[in-house]
């Protein structure tokens, strides 16, 4: 009963990190960008979260509808004044890599000085309840925040599978160049998938908010761990990510139970390694050349 | 694949191994001033002085290491500071338990950097371009989860170290030299592999790694040698830092900021050239010791130093030695390649 017990709670933080994972996947598939500011992205929805809960009142899951849109508003400002500029580049991706390495060290000391380095959390009056089903014991502010992310999953499926631009998004994940002469409107699909992205982050954000204590430099463990969930997962594929998130939620909720809660990062990137032993493309990448 | 082409360079320029010894009086007259500078006892802060020069020796070495692979080979590490502090931990290790004294202590914690340099290079090489990249930050969270948690060297709150036995106003004196020593291996480490066979080929990876392996290059042992070479001083510098503080902390060698100057400085100042990493250095801790003395806090210096990177890639990509070079503008002085 308590295997069971660990595995729910790690299945419910699970569908948080796939949520988190799935901007990033996204904008990877779509526009080639590592955004290493993903999760700096993440604790500024965080902080919004937490200040509206703190200073207003207001419900995290009542300000992800400011949220949401604010984020995806800013990411296509992001997008519009970096991304262009690169495109070119003969090292595009390593580009982007580096680039959102600043972005990410700017964000952090704006946040930092802003803010100051104190751990928040937001506490909504669910963050310390539970449902009690039998012996399980089922924590309100997981399960809520699992529930939605799924909602947002299936809203992305949707929006890829029947939506024209999601089609758009798709085939440009596919082949840039071929989407291109079809006549799809590249530069506008990435810059919309770079704003649903964002807006995922500012999603798993708001959620974040009440779900973990957080501070200003807490986003490099966080990046770490999504940049090795979509790794895992194939570097792209959203499929891959969210598979990649709930098995390794579940993992690492079993290795905090029996190691201690500090080691739990520790099993991503261990998994990680062991992937790049046995399968460097990842659970669903596509091979390598050479 | 976009990130399979590299920056065109002239094939003759691949080509030319032979050094040009002209306009190396100036470089040399730095280096000599620089061995003075311990000798000028009269100046106040004495010591600062000596501590910038540390520092900033150490920037030096640091981030010619980080070129071998970031910029010969074009696999952008931003976990190198794994070795850094490696470094620094085994010889305090050696120091507090065996009393090897750090300075002797720092060579054999460049070749255990070196040893784990092989090891990283031989997980993280298995992939390239961005999951390369990745999982370089995955090393670096690795080993500071395993830092923080490891009580035989004091966990979060590190370990001491005995002072050294000397007067105050020499106390500086021997680290300042060791520095030096280091700073002037790696360059010379990092010229000797830019004219060598190995150093051809890591550009030619760096150019395009699938027509390199197709020439008939062994591409992964190749790989992983520089990988392993870039370590070794990294590792030597960090066992003479953490003396020269007399205090190791995982949040003074682990943090990823570290990781982002060597990239930082490197980039600036030209990646893949010799000279690029050592001027880059000297422009960011200069600028660092200002930043720091105006504003304090960290972080600003954590905005500027992002600022900065994003001004300098979007507009000068490649660094003060590439873009003076294209435009044939470089000075000989400069022109350690």
């Amino acid at each position: 009963m308590a295997e069971l017990q660990v595995a729910i709670l790690g299945l419910l933080l699970g569908g948080v990190f796939a949520l988190m994972a799935s901007g990033l996947t996204l904008m990877f598939g779509v526009m080639r960008v590592v955004n290493l500011a993903h999760g700096a992205f993440i604790l500024l929805a965080a902080y919004a979260a937490f200040f509206a809960h703190d200073l207003f009142d207001i419900d995290p899951f009542i300000s992800l509808l400011v949220i949401i849109p604010a984020m995806f508003l800013l990411g296509v400002l992001v997008y519009a004044t970096l991304f262009p500029r690169i495109e070119s580049s003969p090292r595009y991706v390593e580009m982007t890599v580096l680039l959102t390495f600043g972005l990410a060290f700017v964000l952090e000391g704006l946040m930092g000085f802003a803010f100051t380095g104190i751990f928040r959390t937001a506490n909504p009056s669910y963050a310390t309840e539970a449902f009690l089903i039998g012996d399980l014991f089922i924590p309100k502010a997981q399960l809520f925040a699992s529930l939605l992310s799924v909602v947002l999953l299936v809203g992305l499926w949707a929006f890829l599978r029947f939506s024209r631009n999601g089609s758009g998004v798709r085939a440009t994940m596919q082949n840039r160049s071929a989407a291109q002469i079809v006549g799809v409107n590249v530069r506008r699909v990435s810059t919309i998938s770079f704003g649903i992205g964002m807006a995922l982050a500012g999603a798993s954000g708001t959620l974040l908010s009440f779900l973990f204590p957080f501070f200003p430099s807490r986003h490099w463990q966080w990046i770490a761990i999504l940049l090795a969930l979509i790794v895992l997962g194939g570097l792209g594929s959203l499929k891959g990510a969210i598979v990649g998130a709930l098995l390794l939620a579940v993992l690492s909720s079993f290795v905090s139970d029996i190691f201690g809660p500090v080691w739990a990062p520790m099993t991503f990137f261990l998994v990680l390694f062991l992937m790049l032993l046995i399968r460097p493309q990842g659970l669903f990448g596509k091979e390598l050349r050479v | 694949m976009a990130d399979s082409t590299v920056i065109p360079k002239d094939k003759t320029e691949l080509l030319s191994t032979k050094p040009s010894r002209e306009g190396w009086w100036l470089p040399m007259l730095v280096l000599v001033m620089i061995a003075l500078v311990p000798f000028a006892r009269f100046v106040d802060a004495y010591n600062y002085v000596l501590q910038v020069g540390i520092a900033l020796l150490m920037w030096v070495t640091l981030t010619t290491s980080w070129n071998i692979l970031g910029g010969y080979t074009g696999y952008i590490s931003l976990g190198h500071n794994v070795f850094f502090g490696i470094g620094g931990y085994t010889a305090a290790l050696l120091f507090t338990h065996f009393g090897i004294s750090p300075f002797i202590g720092s060579v054999l914690a460049g070749f255990v950097a070196l040893l784990l340099g092989v090891l990283a290079g031989f997980i993280t090489l298995r992939t390239r371009g961005p999951a390369f990249i990745i999982s370089t930050i995955a090393l670096l969270l690795v080993t500071t989860l395993w830092f923080d948690n490891w009580e035989f060297v004091g966990g979060v709150n590190g370990m001491s170290l005995p002072l050294i036995p000397l007067p105050l106003s020499f106390v500086k004196v021997p680290f300042y030299y060791a520095m030096l020593v280091a700073a002037v291996g790696s360059i010379w480490l990092g010229y000797r592999i830019a004219h060598s066979k190995l150093g051809l080929a890591l550009r030619a990876i760096a150019q395009d790694e699938v027509k390199a392996e197709v020439a008939g290059i062994d591409t992964r042992r190749l790989k992983i040698t520089a990988f392993a070479l870039s370590a070794f001083f990294p590792g030597v510098v960090g066992a003479i830092w953490g003396y020269n503080l007399s205090y190791l902390r995982p949040l003074i060698f682990f943090t990823i900021a570290v990781a982002a100057q060597m990239v930082l400085m490197a980039i600036i100042g030209g990646r893949g050239s010799v000279a690029g990493p050592v001027i880059g250095a000297f422009l960011i801790v200069g600028l660092n010791e200002v930043s720091i003395s105006q504003f304090g806090g960290s972080e600003l210096n954590l905005v500027i130093t992002g600022l900065i990177l994003v001004v300098v890639l979007l507009f000068f990509p490649m660094g003060i030695v590439g873009s003076l070079r294209e435009a044939g503008r470089l000075p000989a002085s400069l022109d350690w390649d």
